[in-house]
């Protein structure tokens, strides 16, 4: 009997201890209900027309994690997207085995950290504006299946972590107005993140090679396919689309140099990005920039450069914030950019991003933004302007 | 320059008296073998940048609840943060799986409980209720 009350309470605070703080089962979500308008439908922001709408800023998602033992958890977590017609996605489901304290290795789901805001892209809630500026935040596919391993470091005052990924991307790519099967084999990257103070950076790379399916001509990069291989024809010297080249064009058929057509495809060519980000936070005001560099071996898709800078002042529960952003092409030298210029694919805009963040109470905030967007270039044709008009509602629970 | 001398002092003693009410320790178990551990660390205790104590055990921070005196006092003081800044900063890292926020456990006598019963575990409590059930390894 006496061993019996003598071991008891060490038991407990055995079971009290690590595993019992690490078992439970964490539910958390996130929900963002949004409403816009587009002052007229020229031009095209995040999905918005000038009848209103509460479908595409709206977002759920629900995560749950499980420490599973001392080592290893299990994350999953599924995403409602109403730009998608709320069909559910497993956004993030992978094992996470922590070989220590710093050190992660995580397989499965995972979201590719190819931007700032890239791990919490769709939590409203953690950042100030509605949606991530599209201009920058211009890839339409966020996770991809493989591993990777976090090392975190802390020296001082400054701390962060260098991540490495490897892994496939297989799914559609979504344009917006077009859909491509596509296959982004050996997926690797890294990213690496330093915290000193108020002071935050951030630097990554991420390649992939791509295979993309623009088969079907009645798509916009299948069209450009065939466009491709049309002027891809005309020999050196010809210039295509001026009267006196046209001229020359008409009495040739099917002599030339095809070589230069032959880039305009998908078919295991490199993709390169990297990324570059500068963060500041004093607990009153607070700034982020982030430049960011795409360059495709292919030369169906542009090289383009998209940056954005934006500030922010926290007063009281309200944070009213202004953000330029902006996003532009460039060809490809020699015979492929001139096939390129030929081409609907060239696009150049910014947009001026006007914002209220108001925490009304504890894990909400309502937002309040306008965005005037500029389309210099919008497919190789003069684009239009146009201002779209949001309202949010983003909840953590 | 009377007047303004006379509302300084005022201004002075009202800010004591507040901050000595106010006084917050940050306690650990009597068998935690760290004595004293400074604010920086601390602070990267609670915001999940390190998971373990000077002496390289583990540490599981606790937060008392939402609203508490305590809590907001830890906040601003050790954390340097609001609550909203802090409900963002723990959104950014739940939602990839890179952390969880100190559990939510109550008071300043339910925290001391906790904290008394379990050697990893740090949490917070008004100065006035510390007793020699616990021992302090921080004041502010």
């Amino acid at each position: 009997m006496r061993t019996k009350t003598h071991w008891a309470p060490s038991l407990l605070a055995l079971a009290i201890a690590s595993p019992a703080m690490a078992s439970d089962l964490n539910i958390n979500g996130f929900l963002s209900v949004g409403a816009s308008m587009l002052d007229d439908n020229k031009a095209s922001i995040a999905g918005a027309d000038n009848q209103g709408g509460f479908k595409n800023d709206t977002v759920l998602g629900l995560q749950i994690q499980k420490q599973v033992n001392d080592s290893t958890s299990a994350t999953g977590q599924l995403v409602s997207r109403g730009s998608d017609d709320y069909s559910t996605e497993a956004a993030w489901a992978f094992v996470t085995y922590a070989a220590n304290d710093d050190l992660d290795l995580r397989m499965g789901r995972l979201r590719i950290p190819f931007f700032q805001y890239s791990d919490f892209l769709e939590v409203g809630y953690a950042f100030n504006w509605i949606r991530p500026p599209s201009e920058v935040y211009r890839v339409p596919f966020s996770s991809l299946d493989g591993v990777d391993l976090t090392q975190r470091f802390s020296s001082g005052s400054i701390d962060g972590s260098v991540q490495v990924y490897y892994g496939r991307f297989q799914g559609d790519f979504n344009t917006g107005t077009d859909v491509y099967a596509s296959d982004y084999r050996n997926f690797a990257g890294l990213a690496l993140t330093t915290n000193m103070g108020n002071f935050g950076t951030r630097l990554s790379y991420h390649q992939a090679e791509i295979i993309m399916d623009t088969t079907d001509t009645t798509t916009a990069l299948g069209a450009a396919v065939g466009a491709a291989g049309a002027i891809g024809l005309v020999p050196d010297g010809v210039d295509v689309g001026t009267a006196t080249g046209n001229a020359a064009l008409a009495g040739l058929t099917g002599v030339g140099d095809t070589s230069a057509a032959e880039d305009f495809n998908f078919t295991g060519q490199t993709s390169q990005f990297v990324e570059a980000a500068f963060t500041y936070d004093d607990g009153t005001y607070s700034a982020v920039m982030e430049w960011t560099a795409l360059e495709h071996e292919s030369s169906l898709f542009l090289d383009d450069q998209a940056w954005l800078i934006g500030v922010a002042a926290r007063v009281g529960d309200f944070t009213p914030h202004l953000t330029y952003t902006t996003e532009k092409d460039s060809f490809d030298s020699g015979k492929e950019g001139e096939i390129q210029k030929q081409l609907p694919l060239e696009s150049e805009q910014s947009s001026i991003i006007v914002g209220l963040r108001y925490d009304y109470d504890s894990g909400t905030a309502l937002k309040l933004e306008i965005q005037n967007n500029d389309e210099k270039t919008a497919l190789g044709a003069d684009g239009d302007s146009a201002t779209l008009y949001s309202v949010a509602v983003d909840v953590v629970f | 320059m009377k007047i303004l001398k006379h509302s300084c002092s005022i201004l002075l003693i009202g800010l004591a008296s507040s901050l000595a009410n106010a006084e917050i320790s940050v306690i650990v178990s009597n068998n935690n073998p760290n004595t004293a551990i400074d604010q920086a660390t601390v602070g990267k205790i609670f915001l999940g940048k390190t998971k373990s104590f000077p002496d390289g055990s583990q540490a599981v921070p606790i937060d008392q609840d939402d609203g508490a005196a305590a809590r907001n006092a830890f906040n601003s003081t050790i954390l340097g943060k609001s609550s909203s800044q802090l409900k963002s900063y723990w959104s950014r890292l739940i939602f990839t799986g890179k952390g969880t926020p100190p559990k939510q456990s109550g008071n300043d006598a339910a925290v001391k409980q906790l904290v008394a019963n379990n050697p990893n575990i740090i949490g917070y409590v008004d100065s006035s209720v510390v007793d020699d059930t616990v021992k302090v390894v921080h004041k502010f």
